[in-house]
Order: C-alpha cells, then structure tokens, then sequence
C-alpha cells in the first residue's frame, strides 16, 4: 500500500516538472528561451492556469460532497453564466477595455449567485435540491441575457466567446496585475480554510442528517462553504474565463487515484486540476494556428477520459 | 431522585403538509433503560426519534437531555451524547469502512489537528467489538447491507456517546448478527451506563430486550409501560389492526407474539 503511494506522488511530481517545462517553454515552433517572453507572457499563463485549474477542480470536490452529488460542478451556482452576463453587458453598454473586464465578469457572476442563494436559501431553509435548481434555472437566464447582449453588441463575438470557453492568455498592467494579487491571495486563504474542514466535509458526503448528527453544525457549515467556494471560483472565472470540464472531473480522478478521503482528495484535486489546465493550455496554444478556448481542448480530452472512469466503476 | 436521560413534555410536531403529530406527548426515559418505540408504518416513530436526536425541531413542547434543553446544546456536544443510527443510509463516495468508523471522532476534533493515537485506538475497539475490524480497508459499497450496519454500528460507538437512538438497526441483520448485536448492546449498557431507545417492527425483539415500550398509532400515543402490558392481544389488535396470539416466552416469560 504504502509503496505504491511513494510511486504515484513520485509519477505526479515528475509530470508536474514536465508540464511546468513545458509551459515555460514551448512555443508554436518548438523551444523557445527568451527571457523576455518567459517572464511577460508564459509564466503569467502558468500561473494562471495552476490557480484557475487548481481551484476548479478543488471546489468541484467540495461542492459534489456539500451538495450529495457526484455530478455537481463548480458552475452548478451560476457562476460562468453569470460571468459571461456580466462581460457581455460590458461590450454591450461601452467600449470596455481589456483591462476592466475581470471587473465585469467578476460583478456579474456576483449577482447570479447572489440571487441562486437567495432562490435556495429562502426563509432560512437550506434544501440542497433546490440550490442545484436554482443553479440550473438562473444559468439558463443569465445565459439567455448574454446572448441578448451578444446579438445586440457590435463586437467580434470571438472575444466572449474566449471568456465563455477559458483562455489564459493575459496581459498585465497595473491595474489588473493588482486586482489579481488581491484576489488570488484571497483565494489562496480561503483555500487553506477550506482544507481545514476536510473531516466535516468528509462526515457531510454522507447526508447533511448524519453529518448533523455526528456534529457538524450544517447550516452554519453550508454557508461558509458556499460563500468561500463562490469568491473563489468567480475570481477564476473572471480571469481565466470559464473552462469546462476540470471540475467535474479530476476529482473523480483524484477519488480514483487516492481514495474518498476528503483530506486526500482536496490537496490531490488541485494539484491534478492544476495540472490538467496548465497541460490543457499547452495544447491549446500550440496545435493550430490560432490559440482554441482551453474548454475545446479540456472537454476533448475529459469526456473520453469521464466515461473510461465511469465504465470501470460500474 | 433518579436520573432521566430523556424528558419530553408537551410534544407537538407537524410536517408542513400533513396531519400534526403527537399532540401533547410526554414521556420520560430513565438513565440505563432499554427504551422501545413501536407502531405501525406512519405512526411518526422515526420523527420522534429525530426530535430526539435534536434533528427536527418540534412547534410546541420541551425535550430535555440530562436536563439540558437539546436545542441550546451545539451539534458538537450532541454528538459526544448522542448515538443516531439512521433508517437509510447511502455512500454516494466509496469511503473505506475505517475512514466511515473515524469519522465519529468528529465531535472530538479540533480545527487544524490530526488524527490523535487516543481516537484511533477507540475507533480500533468499535471495530473489534462490530466485527468489522477483518475488512477495515475495504471500500464501504463492497459490503452488504448488513455489515453497512455494523459499520454505521461501529462509527456511532467511536463517538462514545452515553444514549444510543436505534432506528430499525436490526432490520438487515442475519439471526446470528441480531443476537451477537443485541447482546453486544447490553454489555455496552452495563458497563457505560448507556440509554438505547430502539425503534423496531419486530415485536417480539422488542418484548424481549426493551424495559419499556413505547406504542404509537398515527401519531398519537397509545400506550407507554411494560412489555407485558403494552404487547396485549387487544391494543395490539386495535393500533395494527390483525389479530394475534400471544404466549408467554418459554424462557423468560415475556410475551411472545405469534401471527
């Protein structure tokens, strides 16, 4: 037992210093050693796509546990639907910058999880059916919005296009470069405070009743979880934009690989979610002549991979 | 003055769309006793039992553990009283059998700790005395039915608690299990001093082990002593609506209830 976990972290780490060299280091016509484009352009596209892949696939896990379902994924609470709103009404109203559309994406998603916590959480019941349908119901209006916004905006549609789809590439300055260290390093906290309920989480996957029952203060419990799993994800998704896929799947991966254990499963999900997306990215920006959205390339290959999964649990 | 585990007084609860329940139960279980709760499907044993885990609040009425009102107690110090063994029990994820029994230290952990020698020494032991021990790696949904129930068994004495709430435990359990079980429970009782309230529809396992039986019909209290005088051929005609034959057990002299 013992020994085949020293071989699999011993795998994971070796393809991790892969991926990294080679999103440091490939570019569209083989290796490429500039410092100037290493520095400005790859390694905020690395980082980028460790913290968005990463903390998909880990709130993809928290979620599939709070909510009882393995089929949850981070955009179960509205939040890309949301994001995409937000930017096309940005298009749609001004002449938004590149610079200020985090901003947009980030207000927008915003609203549509304010207003499914308020579907669910209506008069102070908490009903775990009814937060996934007003997931559903709210990401079909929000969507229904953007293409409003998509049809009505005079812009090329393939700039929402790459919001709605995932896209790492990023261009700093100073405005932006700041909002990002702001609110990854809130990310990263809440991350760390997520971990820190692993065990309770791990009691909530089997039913909110025993996990009451067993100590866990439910309702209080549900609430930061959402709040915390909603600030991270629609930071992601504000810069990354919103990649499918990873969160549904590299936790199931991760239960594959390392157990149920949710103090396994959440450091494992986002060091494979992370890798997924930076690999993902690697892809995407070097097989075809133009760059494809990251969920072309994450979907292609986790759909296939979801099934295998599936087939050899059954 | 002896010590009540439970006292409930006034009881009164209702599901948003149905018929009010209980209307004014009130009942008292002492420390140690071997409490039943009987009656046919509908008759809102499993609500009381909820009510009594602190899991349902109740409209109207008091229920009071060890004299605490349940409801002014947190979810953590319930849990370090309480024992609940729910009816259905699903594992969407395959936890291994060990990680489910740990997860009763629950109510024992502090925030940014690890596991301690002392809680996996106690989840050793639950394991042991459920038989669970011999497949504590295996995947939970590898199991049957019945050693899902040990294992849940197992989990809810890791959390130490000083009342055991039962809910048809014994449904899945093969003849051998019921009495290993059973008799497991009785030590248990005697050495800690527990209080197990047992719901069940097997009347003639609660005849046997309960105290005290607690009947009820659609809600509504029927009766609430003695085996003797609860598993009486004509309430027992009137709440299930069959008529049975009931004999005194040729062992012990409790009732024992053929159809």
């Amino acid at each position: 037992m013992k020994c085949r976990k020293i071989i699999k972290i011993f795998f994971l780490s070796l393809f991790f210093l892969l991926i990294v060299f080679l999103s440091l280091f490939l570019g569209s016509n083989g290796f490429f050693f500039d410092k100037t484009i290493i520095l400005n352009i790859r390694l905020p596209r690395m980082i980028l796509g460790f913290l968005a892949g990463g903390s998909l696939a880990f709130c993809g896990a928290v979620l599939q546990g709070l909510l009882e379902n393995p089929l949850c994924d981070p955009y179960i609470l509205g939040i890309a639907s949301g994001a995409a709103f937000g930017v096309s009404f940005g298009y749609f109203i001004s002449k938004l910058t590149y610079f200020i559309t985090p901003i947009f994406a980030f207000l927008g998603a915003l609203w549509a999880v304010l207003l499914v916590y308020n579907l669910a959480f209506y008069k102070g019941k908490t009903n775990k059916l009814t937060l996934i349908l007003a997931g559903v119901i709210v990401s079909f209006l929000f969507s229904s919005l953007t293409m409003l916004f998509m049809v009505f905006s005079k812009r090329p549609l393939n700039e929402i296009i790459y919001l709605l789809m995932g896209n790492l590439a990023i261009v700093f300055n100073k405005l932006n470069l700041t909002i990002f260290i702001i609110v990854n390093s809130l990310t990263i906290i809440f991350l760390i405070i997520i971990s820190s309920y692993a065990f309770e989480l791990n009691c909530f996957a089997l039913g909110s009743e025993v996990a009451e029952s067993l100590g866990v203060n439910t309702k209080k419990f549900m609430r930061i979880l959402f709040f915390l799993i909603s600030f991270i994800i629609t930071a992601q998704v504000a810069f990354a934009g919103a990649i499918s896929f990873v969160g549904l799947v590299i936790p199931h991966l991760t239960r594959f690989l390392f157990g149920s254990n949710y103090e396994k499963v959440l450091p494992f999900s986002f060091i494979l979610g992370a890798l997924a997306v930076m690999g993902a990215d690697i892809i995407a920006r070097s097989i075809a002549p133009v760059e494809l959205p990251i969920s072309i390339v994450t979907t292609f290959f986790g759909a296939p991979f979801f099934l295998y999964l599936l087939k050899k649990n059954l | 003055m002896a010590i009540f585990t439970y006292e409930i007084k006034n009881l009164y609860f209702q599901y948003p769309t149905s018929a009010p329940l209980f209307k004014g139960l009130s009942i008292k279980i002492k420390e140690k006793e071997w409490f039943g709760i009987i009656g046919p499907n509908g008759s809102g044993k499993t609500t009381l039992l909820k009510i009594m885990a602190g899991l349902l609040m109740p409209q109207k009425g008091t229920v009071l553990l060890f004299n605490n009102n349940i409801f002014s107690l947190t979810p953590k110090e319930r849990a370090k009283i309480i024992g609940y063994f729910p009816q259905e029990n699903f594992f969407i994820f395959d936890f291994t059998v060990k990680e489910i029994v740990l997860m009763g230290r629950n109510p024992y952990r502090k925030r940014f700790s690890f596991i301690t020698k002392k809680d996996m020494e106690i989840v050793e032991r639950a394991m042991e005395l459920t038989g669970t021990i011999e497949f504590k790696d295996k995947k939970i949904n590898e199991l049957s039915t019945g050693e899902k129930q040990r294992v849940i068994l197992a989990r809810i004495l890791a959390q130490e608690p000083q009342v055991l709430l039962l809910d048809e435990f014994t449904t899945h359990l093969d003849i051998a299990y019921q009495i290993e079980l059973i008799n497991l429970l009785k030590r248990l009782r005697e050495a800690k001093n527990l209080t197990i309230v047992f719901l069940t529809h097997d009347l003639n396992l609660a005849s046997l082990t309960c105290d005290r039986i607690l009947l009820l019909a659609k809600g509504e209290f029927v009766g609430c002593d003695t085996p003797e005088r609860i598993l009486r051929e004509d309430l027992i005609e009137k709440v299930y609506k069959v008529k049975p034959i009931i004999k005194p057990h040729p062992l012990t002299n409790r009732p024992l209830i053929i159809f």
